[in-house]
């Protein structure tokens, strides 16, 4: 959960974001990027990552990126894997493979790109691509901090698969010396998270 | 399925070093899986066996039984294509020793802006049962399935063309998946014989395309039960929709017109072409603690023409609970049947049956799944009475061990 390092500046603070569910348990795996109101930042740099299919699953579930980095795509199962993503952000497939036959693809706008196989309709997983300078994802504890933020006044966005919200999760935080906390909780419950534990034998 | 991540890295290091854009994945799997049954039964003489009785092991078939020798074959053609081939023996008295219950060619183009299509053409179950929804069209639940699924695996087979539309919803940020099949097909017109022949049963028999249900029927006046025949020359239809809340409930409904000719004759299987249509319709509601509820209903009629009308009325209902704990699966159903010969002061025909199912398995998730099953079916047939002397109500029950090993690889 890499926070990333922005430029270095006079004066610098931690940044905490804390995500809670509706009643009150913390979101783990929430997908947190702030960005700076006054003065952006600019988006990190990009990376080269990877989402690997293990085990008929697509490995992480969900992957987050610097616009203008580029996603390997290896398949690591026995049986091939067709993916594709016809979300706005950024629309490809790749015909049926194994291994690892295609060049990396290139994620140039910012945006949830929803990934899907043609083969196994149950593989599901995201990429979000972000034009922030800081992401990252929550822990266990639904908590997530940036260190060396420069000061100034941050949007801070909430993004997370089983959101079941009529509004953007989003919240302002303040950076001065020291530390900022900001604590952030959902309206509604999480949708159902998808089941992901039934034998692959059941899917003929 | 057996990996060779090392040989496949090495591979596709070869291919990225070959400056390769697209690796083929063009190899096949295969599956193989025996199927041992241990069974103790007091069933009236088996369906099978030209009797009344709803089970496949009678009370003449105690003790160490094949439940099903099987062997598939999955092979990609290309990016869009690929074949399917399931051959299953069970050792009965089947025609063949060996056969295929299902063989198809699918086409599935890549999806464009969250629609999908695909095809399938050759022998294949249109997409009704919830419940069969394991490798082998098998139930995953209880070694025998509903009513509904062992008259489908029975009698129904699409041998044909069918079209599927999926709108991918939850690809596009939506809860739900829609769902539009279509089917044209062939070699069905026999569908119907077994329903007025000897009702509903309650087995995991599926017939082989080539082959026939159980023994040879020695009666000349009777049909041969070779089910996959074209007699009149024209084709059936299916439409069926589906609608899908994330991966937790799934809505079917079908409706089945084998549009057969009930006045066509097919003096070499000797019967004729039953003009059966059906609806059906399930719910599969799925939890997170790894309960199953299915419901499902199905309604139809069929119908032969030889010197005067004669209609049977058919449905069933049922209601199956499953929990799974990690390897350990609980499953249970509850379901009820019935059949109204609209001619019956000419003869006997129809029935009423309720039936009870409870089974236990434990799979190791790599080759092995051991399962125990005790199934209880209730019957009035006052067919029995006539034909056969009997009594026309039967309780017939059975309890039957399964020991199942797998292996699967590709190639």
């Amino acid at each position: 959960m890499g926070a990333f390092c922005a430029a270095a500046h006079a004066q610098v603070a931690t940044l905490e974001v804390r995500v809670a569910q509706r009643d009150g348990q913390p979101l783990p795996g929430a997908v947190v990027t702030v960005e700076r109101e006054s003065a952006p930042l600019g988006p990190a740099p990009p990376l080269k990552a990877i989402m690997d299919q293990v085990n008929l699953a697509f490995a992480p579930d969900v992957l987050v990126i610097p616009v203008h980095s580029s996603v390997q795509f290896p398949n690591s199962d026995a049986v091939g894997h067709q993916v594709y993503s016809f979300s706005s952000a950024r629309q490809f497939q790749l015909p049926l493979y194994r291994g690892k036959p295609y060049p990396p693809v290139q994620f140039d706008q910012p945006g949830v790109v929803t990934l899907g196989c043609n083969i196994h309709d149950n593989m599901l997983a995201y990429v979000i691509v972000t034009a922030a300078p800081f992401f990252g994802r929550t822990d266990a504890q639904g908590k997530w901090l940036a260190a060396e933020v420069p000061e100034g006044r941050y949007r801070v966005r909430v993004w997370h698969p089983l959101l079941n919200e009529s509004r953007e999760v989003e919240g302002v935080a303040e950076v001065g010396g020291g530390h900022a906390t900001l604590e952030l909780e959902l309206s509604n419950s999480l949708r159902p998270a998808p089941l992901g534990t039934r034998p692959h034998s059941w899917d003929y | 399925m057996s990996r060779a991540p090392h040989a496949i890295s090495i591979r596709g290091a070869l291919m990225a070093c070959a400056g390769l854009v697209a690796t083929p994945a063009f190899s096949g799997n295969w599956e193989l899986s025996l199927d041992l049954r241990a069974v103790s039964s007091d069933g009236r003489d088996s369906f099978l066996d030209n009797g009344q009785g709803k089970l496949r092991f009678d009370d003449d078939d105690d003790g160490l039984r094949l439940g099903r020798l099987r062997a598939a074959w999955n092979q990609p053609l290309g990016e869009t294509f690929s074949a399917h081939i399931e051959a299953s023996t069970w050792d009965d008295k089947d025609k063949n020793p060996i056969d295929l219950t299902e063989a198809w060619l699918e086409w599935r183009p890549y999806p464009r802006a969250g629609w999908r299509t695909r095809v399938r053409l050759g022998a294949f179950y249109p997409p009704m049962s919830l419940e069969s929804r394991a490798i082998g069209w098998e139930s995953p639940y209880t070694i025998t399935p509903t009513t509904i699924s062992s008259w489908i695996g029975e009698e129904i087979r699409t041998i044909g063309l069918e079209a599927q539309v999926d709108w991918l919803g939850t690809r596009l940020g939506h809860d739900f998946d829609f769902q539009l099949t279509g089917a044209v097909f062939g070699w069905n017109d026999p569908a119907g014989t077994m329903l007025a022949m000897h009702g509903f049963a309650l087995h995991d028999r599926q017939t082989t395309l080539f082959g026939r249900v159980g023994e040879l029927q020695t009666n000349l006046e009777l049909a041969k039960k070779e089910l996959f025949h074209e007699i009149d020359g024209r084709p059936g239809f299916y439409v069926g929709a589906q609608a899908r809340y994330l991966d937790r409930a799934i809505l079917n409904v079908l409706h089945y017109d084998n549009r057969a000719d009930p006045a066509a004759p097919a003096p070499e299987i000797r019967d004729y072409a039953w003009e059966t249509s059906f609806d059906a319709a399930a719910l599969r509601i799925e939890t997170a603690n790894e309960w199953t509820f299915l419901v499902q209903a199905l309604e139809g009629t069929t119908a032969i023409d030889p010197f005067m009308w004669l209609q049977w009325d058919f449905d069933s209902q049922s209601v199956l609970v499953a929990k799974r704990w990690g390897r350990h699966l609980v499953g249970a159903h509850y379901d009820e049947f019935a059949i109204d010969f609209q001619q019956d002061f000419l003869m006997p025909g129809g029935e009423t049956g309720k039936a009870w199912a409870l089974a236990y398995s434990y799979d190791t998730g790599e080759h092995w799944r051991v399962a125990l099953e005790w199934l209880r079916v209730e019957s009035d047939v006052p067919a029995r009475t006539v034909f056969l002397g009997e009594s026309a109500f039967a309780t017939e029950s059975k309890l039957e061990l399964s020991v199942r090993y797998s292996l699967s690889g590709s190639f």
